[in-house]
């Protein structure tokens, strides 16, 4: 028998699922199938010799159901070295999607990585990789131990040849650019060499000029050996219009040059040695601002990663031992020492301490952690020394999750990404052709002008640059996920971001969403008399030994009050009615209405209380003190602190709020009415709440689902954004298109706010990008000039150029001062 | 800059000074009969065709009584016009009612090859004091010159002598500085023969008095 896994896409509920398993189970060979609806996968064992695995998918399909064929694909991430625009990711993709067994790429320019998914027995990793060799980039090593640092220090090293290639080509080029200049300006007269006076000594000046220029062209090599060799096979990006447009202008200097030295020295009017040279400092420096820019956009990943400490203190052989990180294993005891991180996942098991989670939820506050609590790799002791048992370790702990979905956010691309990859794909053919175009109407045009046809060619194909365009979505993008990573919002791609932003609509789960989830006690009622405090004690003592939800609650709101807790001499559980105890000499009975009556206990003289309890969705227990009513304790879910405030906040950006829950009418009502629910989905059971959902779209909605977990899943699944909240599990992560770390439902409107700013922001990126080319081609193609108009020198259109990708990542970076939502006082 | 100062000193990559050598060849073989050796101050003149200047040049420098290069031209137009040569400067000189105005490049004993030609003799400018040769580019014109914006100009190329304004497009030109003389009295309007004008040259517009002509 052989088992597989198989994604499946457009399940809506559990009757999806059994329809699917019916329909595999029919199958000749077929031995399980069983449908997990939350983390909508179809497991199969199967006999291989009787039944193909895409038989089994043929079947699903067939019934309506899509099969997403990742399990026999395994995905990387390869870092890639050498691109320079939107048009090197284009290459690299095609490059990687003409290769066999390759299900999906994505490269992201901003982090310089390739997203593959392919089939391993189709493809090699190998061969991939040589793949992006042969396109001219460089495949950098993957996931490494420490990879890292090792991308840190790659990163940093970048930074620094880019910079020191602009120190280079600045130095030469600034005298380059002087000597071109200088002779020109006749306003000031600047001190200039007579030795160079172009128009007397026109060959030593062109040499000159041309001796500075090379160790410019020299630093600048890459965008030639790029840029030819994509030209060559015919998917030219940004290097190739460097290339093109300073290899021009080299090749008609040095042609002036020759006409110089056989004795045309008036060629020396036609030298264009400065403008390929600046063009290349400029574009250095546009690159090195970039990878300055680019850096910080993952700066929050970086935070992520950096924050594992690199060793555990392991209890071994009776004494405390420091072992690197890496060699930890599971159920191995661990010692943390106040102000030392936590190293891996795992449960305490000796000592207690506050432990400051606020890198993983952003949750300011320290939480107490106890024997049996979780504690998290990355977050931090503050008070005490615990030991705890590893139980996650490596990839599995939820530090390493987190970063997994953050990168792979911040790989993916939005939707309002594909108009940009769709013009960057066909962008520098195009402006190649213009520049061509422009450059012999303008020949013909003045009567055979070859250096002002040649500046006209220069111009359009140095300004034209795809590097914004190309920039706009993915830093924005990545820059939004960071920020949300570090509120404790994680977002789990460009889509779940761009989606966000047009949600309308946001169904509430009521139980541990709205809610705490766990009952607390609300009213302590007393008749007769009785002291309040003393009925408390009474039942919480005799609830001591209970085990029911509700009993627990009035044991933890007496111990919370302070009340002292007395010893049961008995204690009876009457099931489905209560319980009966004695305590203090006294017979205490604490149950349900039934249990009242059938030990023919007067309700008479709290009746109208305990009615008004139960309509405000509390749940009333009688107490009877030796044989006597004596009061009422209400127990009930109580309201997160801060859901009235996210509701509001929600109202305030106008969206409609709607809460869901299986509780009856009049309860959710009630709680709808405390915290401001404009729609109440009440009586609603688990399997039917994505159905509601579907309603809701129906009617044109776009809807987001809040929910806390497994029974959420497909009402989470449904949703147009599905949004969990509070736990942080596998199956909430899994299921979820945003993953709240924290419980705090003003994560709701923070994370709707993110995406509304980040898709504004990738607007504004756009809008730039294009508007630059839309605008700067036409004036550099001559077009104002034609009207009387400026014409664009090559050295401001190269300027213009690099500014554009920087004021693109500068716009980008802006998405770090956003703020999260925060409660009104 | 090192760079630009050894290639500035190798006389094989000066396109100028050795296109300069052959425009001036060119002029000397249009006008033959205006060039004539000039024993009294050691060199070779270029005579204009009214005969009124003459520019000179040293084929000594070691033997050179007065300038190594410079412009000998009738005195009276100025002196009509106001002139006190006694208030003139140092590199003027006045005698038997004509003015000498030009500089002294060096003291060199100038070697050739064989007896020396007036062609020679301006090869010597360029190999050894370059800086006089000047390409005045807003005229296209060739010139030398003589210190004190004086100077002698000629076409770089007859054919397309592209100056801009009548009076310039001319091929051969003898140039003054007329602010010494302006100060030694002349009324500039009222020299005969020269035309006091604007010049525009690569530092801007200046005045000269001009003496242009054809030589065609």
């Amino acid at each position: 028998m052989e088992s597989n896994v198989l994604s499946i896409r457009g399940m809506t509920c559990a009757a999806c699922a059994q329809r699917i398993e019916r329909t595999v189970r029919k199958l000749a060979g077929i031995g399980e199938a069983n449908v997990n609806l939350a983390s909508e996968k179809l497991f199969v064992k199967y006999d291989a010799t009787a039944l193909k695995l895409h038989t089994i998918k043929e079947a699903v399909s067939k019934i309506g159901y899509e099969v997403v064929d990742k399990t026999d694909c395994q995905s990387a991430t390869i870092p890639i070295g050498g691109m320079t625009c939107a048009a090197c990711a284009q290459r690299i993709e095609r490059a990687i999607r003409k290769l066999d067994g390759i299900e999906s790429v994505s490269v992201n320019l901003a982090t310089e990585k390739a997203t593959v998914t392919y089939k391993p027995s189709e493809v090699r990793l190998s061969a991939i990789r040589e793949a992006i060799e042969k396109a001219g980039y460089k495949a950098l090593e993957i996931n490494s131990a420490d990879a890292v640092d090792e991308d840190r220090a790659r990163k940093q090293r970048e930074i620094k040849t880019l910079w020191t290639k602009f120190i280079i080509a600045a130095v030469f080029s600034l005298p380059l650019l002087y000597i071109a200049m200088a002779p020109m300006i006749k306003v000031v007269r600047l001190p200039f060499p007579a030795a160079l006076d172009p128009m007397q000594y026109s060959l030593v000046y062109a040499l000159v000029e041309l001796l500075l220029v090379l160790p410019v062209i020299g630093v600048g090599y890459r965008f030639y050996t790029v840029g030819f060799k994509a030209l060559i096979q015919r998917s030219p990006n940004m290097d190739s219009l460097i290339a093109i447009g300073t290899t021009a202008a080299v090749l008609y200097s040095i042609y002036n040059t020759f006409q110089i030295a056989s004795g045309n020295f008036l060629a020396v009017e036609s030298l264009y040695f400065e403008s390929a040279g600046v063009i290349i400092t400029l574009i250095l420096l546009g690159k090195s601002l970039e990878a300055v820019s680019k850096g910080r956009t993952s700066e929050a990943i970086k935070k992520l990663m950096g924050l594992a400490p690199k060793t555990a203190i392991v209890l071994q052989d009776g004494g405390e031992k420091e072992i690197p990180i890496e060699e930890v294993e599971i159920g191995d005891i661990i010692v943390v020492k106040p102000g030392a991180k936590i190293p891996v996942d795992g449960t305490v098991t000796d000592g207690h301490t506050a432990i400051d989670e606020s890198m993983l939820t952003g949750e300011s506050m320290p939480v107490d952690k106890k024997t049996g609590d979780a504690v998290y790799a990355a977050s931090l002791n503050t008070t005490g020394v615990v030991q705890f048992r590893a139980e996650k370790i490596g990839s599995d702990t939820v530090l390493s999750q987190i970063i997994k979905l953050v990168e792979d956010a911040q790989g993916s691309k939005a939707p309002i990404a594909a108009m940009a990859d769709k013009v960057s794909g066909v962008f520098v053919p195009v402006v190649c052709a213009i520049a061509l175009l422009a450059g012999i109407a303008w020949f013909i045009g003045t009567g055979g002008d070859l250096r002002f046809a040649l500046t006209i060619f220069i111009s359009v194909l140095v300004i034209a640059c795809p590097c914004a365009l190309g920039l706009a979505t993915p830093t924005a993008i990545m820059v939004g996920t960071g920020k949300g990573a570090e509120n404790g919002i994680l977002i789990k791609g460009g889509e779940a971001l761009e989606t966000a932003h047009k949600i309308n609509t946001i169904v509430f789960d009521k139980t541990g969403t709205i809610t705490e989830g766990k009952p607390a006690v609300t009213d302590v009622l007393t008749a007769d008399g009785t002291d309040a405090d003393r009925l408390l004690q009474l039942t919480a003592s005799a609830e001591n030994g209970s085990e029911h939800p509700l009993g627990q609650a009035i044991v933890a709101g007496a111990r919370a009050k302070g009340v002292e807790l007395l010893k049961a001499d008995s204690f009876d559980s009457i099931t489905g009615r209560g319980i009966e105890a004695r305590i203090d000499g006294h017979s205490v009975l604490a149950g349900n209405r039934k249990l009242m009556t059938e030990r023919e206990i007067s309700l008479a003289a709290l009746e109208e209380e305990s009615d008004k309890l139960a309509s405000d969705g509390k749940t009333p227990m009688y107490i009877a003190v030796d044989g006597d009513l004596a009061g009422i304790v209400a127990v009930a879910d109580t309201m997160k602190p801060s859901s009235q405030a996210a509701i509001e906040s929600l109202h305030q950006m106008g969206i409609e709020v709607a809460m869901i829950t299986g509780d009856n009418k009049k309860t959710a009502a009630s709680i709808a009415a405390q915290v401001g629910i404009d729609k109440v989905l009440a009586e609603v059971l688990p399997q039917d709440k994505s159905n509601e959902v579907k309603n809701l779209q129906t009617e044109g909605r776009k809807v987001a689902m809040v929910g806390d977990g497994i029974n959420d899943a497909p009402a989470l699944a449904v949703a147009d954004i599905g949004i969990a909240i509070g736990s942080g599990t596998d199956v909430a992560m899994e299921s979820a298109d945003i993953v709240l770390m924290r419980s705090d439902l003003m994560d709701v409107p923070t994370a709707i706010n993110l995406s509304k700013q980040t898709i504004r922001n990738i607007k504004q990126n756009l809008f730039w990008a294009f508007g630059y080319n839309v605008i700067g081609i036409p004036i550099a193609a001559g077009v104002l000039h034609l009207f009387g108009g400026p014409l664009l020198n090559p050295i401001f259109a190269a300027a213009a150029m690099s500014l554009s990708s920087v004021s693109v990542l500068t716009n980008a970076l802006r998405l770090k001062r956003f703020k999260a939502t925060t409660r009104k006082a | 800059m090192l760079a630009a100062a050894t290639l500035a000193g190798c006389s094989s990559l000066d396109v100028v000074g050795k296109q300069s050598v052959t425009s001036f060849d060119t002029i000397l073989k249009t006008i033959p009969d205006q060039v004539e050796t000039d024993e009294m101050n050691g060199g070779f003149a270029l005579a204009a065709p009214d005969g009124t200047v003459r520019f000179i040049w040293s084929q000594d420098y070691s033997k050179s009584p007065l300038h190594d290069v410079m412009l000998e031209l009738e005195a009276k137009p100025f002196v009509d016009a106001g002139l006190d040569t006694g208030k003139l400067p140092d590199n003027y000189a006045a005698y038997e009612g004509m003015l000498m105005v030009g500089t002294k490049l060096g003291n060199d004993q100038l070697e050739y090859g064989g007896e020396p030609t007036a062609l020679a003799a301006y090869e010597q400018i360029v190999k050894k004091y370059r800086q006089s040769i000047n390409y005045h580019t807003s005229l296209d014109h060739y010139g030398v010159l003589l210190g004190d914006g004086n100077m002698f100009e000629w076409a770089r190329d007859f054919g397309t002598n592209s100056a801009t304004g009548e009076i310039q497009d001319k091929d051969i030109v003898f140039a003054l500085n007329p602010d010494p003389l302006i100060a030694a009295g002349v009324d500039p309007e009222k020299v005969n023969g020269w035309a006091y004008t604007q010049v525009s040259t690569d530092d801007g517009d200046v005045w000269k008095f001009l003496k242009p002509f054809n030589v065609q």
